[in-house]
């Protein structure tokens, strides 16, 4: 019997992520859809950064507060405390209490941001990427193939977070992979989104 | 002259100040290779600067702890 139709055999193809315009990155960057200039560790030669995401940059007002406090309160603290004194306390010792006051302020603040700093999502046109870095000396890289996302959903609740639209994005995903979520990160909606595009755009996917 | 008290009570403050800034430097320290390491994870155009910024805290710390063995 002659052959009426024969589908054509091909290989699946990646189909190539939807370019957009390269967004620039600046140190308070917190989202950014496809990112120039950015690379992370174990990122593969011919894998793209579809999206970088930090935290919003709110969630660094109560420590940017605490270090305006701290700034402030040597001259309002500190003769409240030396004048409670029984003696006298010599200049070197207020001096030198001081100047280790503003170093601590200067400690806490640099651990603070660096901790926002570092603290980073990124989706590549492969896989999801969590890389955590908490108390300084603590480090955990989560990743997840597109592949295996199962549901990707996403919050937003409150006052602050209405007000300056961020959320938590959380990403199922099969098997015994960890599920990762995006806590606090700018526009969600758009997160939630760009995965989906991501995934849509598979090798494999209808 | 100085009542015994209050040399004791300079002497003991003396030396928490002193091994306070000493940890506080060493402190200072891993903040700098832990920023090396973030750095490795992530490459960025801002790093130098933030590297800048924890070396400039590291030397504060020591110079701060060099200048209260000298003064105190």
């Amino acid at each position: 019997m002659p052959t009426l139709f024969q589908a054509p055999v091909t290989k699946p193809v990646k189909k190539p992520i939807k370019t957009h315009a390269h967004a620039r990155m600046s140190p308070l960057t917190a989202f950014a859809v496809n990112p120039y200039g950015v690379r992370f560790e174990t990122q593969e030669a011919e894998e793209q950064v579809a999206l970088f995401l930090r935290q919003h940059l709110i969630v660094n007002v109560p420590w940017i507060a605490v270090t305006i406090i701290f700034l402030l309160a040597p001259s309002v603290l500190f003769p409240l405390i030396l004048r409670s004194l029984p003696a006298p306390l010599p200049f070197v010792y207020v001096l030198i209490g001081t100047l280790s006051w503003y170093l601590v302020t200067l400690g806490f603040a640099l651990v603070n941001f660096l901790h926002w700093f570092f603290n980073i999502y990124i989706v590549t046109n492969e896989r999801i990427i969590d890389i955590d870095f908490q108390y300084l000396l603590f480090k955990r890289f989560s990743q997840a193939e597109l592949e295996r996302i199962q549901d990707i959903s996403y919050t937003s609740g409150g006052i602050f977070a209405t007000v300056f639209h961020y959320g938590n994005v959380y990403v199922q995903t099969a098997g015994e992979m960890p599920n990762l979520e995006f806590l606090a990160v700018p526009r969600p909606d758009k997160v939630v989104e760009k995965i989906r595009s991501l995934t849509e755009n598979l090798p494999g996917s209808i | 002259m100085t009542p015994p008290i209050m040399t004791i009570a300079l002497t003991i403050i003396k030396v928490l100040t002193l091994v306070g800034l000493g940890l506080y430097s060493l402190f200072a320290g891993i903040m700098i290779r832990q920023e090396q390491l973030m750095a490795a994870v992530l490459e960025e155009g801002f790093e130098p600067i933030l590297r800048i910024l924890t070396i400039l805290h590291f030397a504060a710390a020591v110079g701060l702890f060099i200048l209260a063995v000298i003064i105190l």
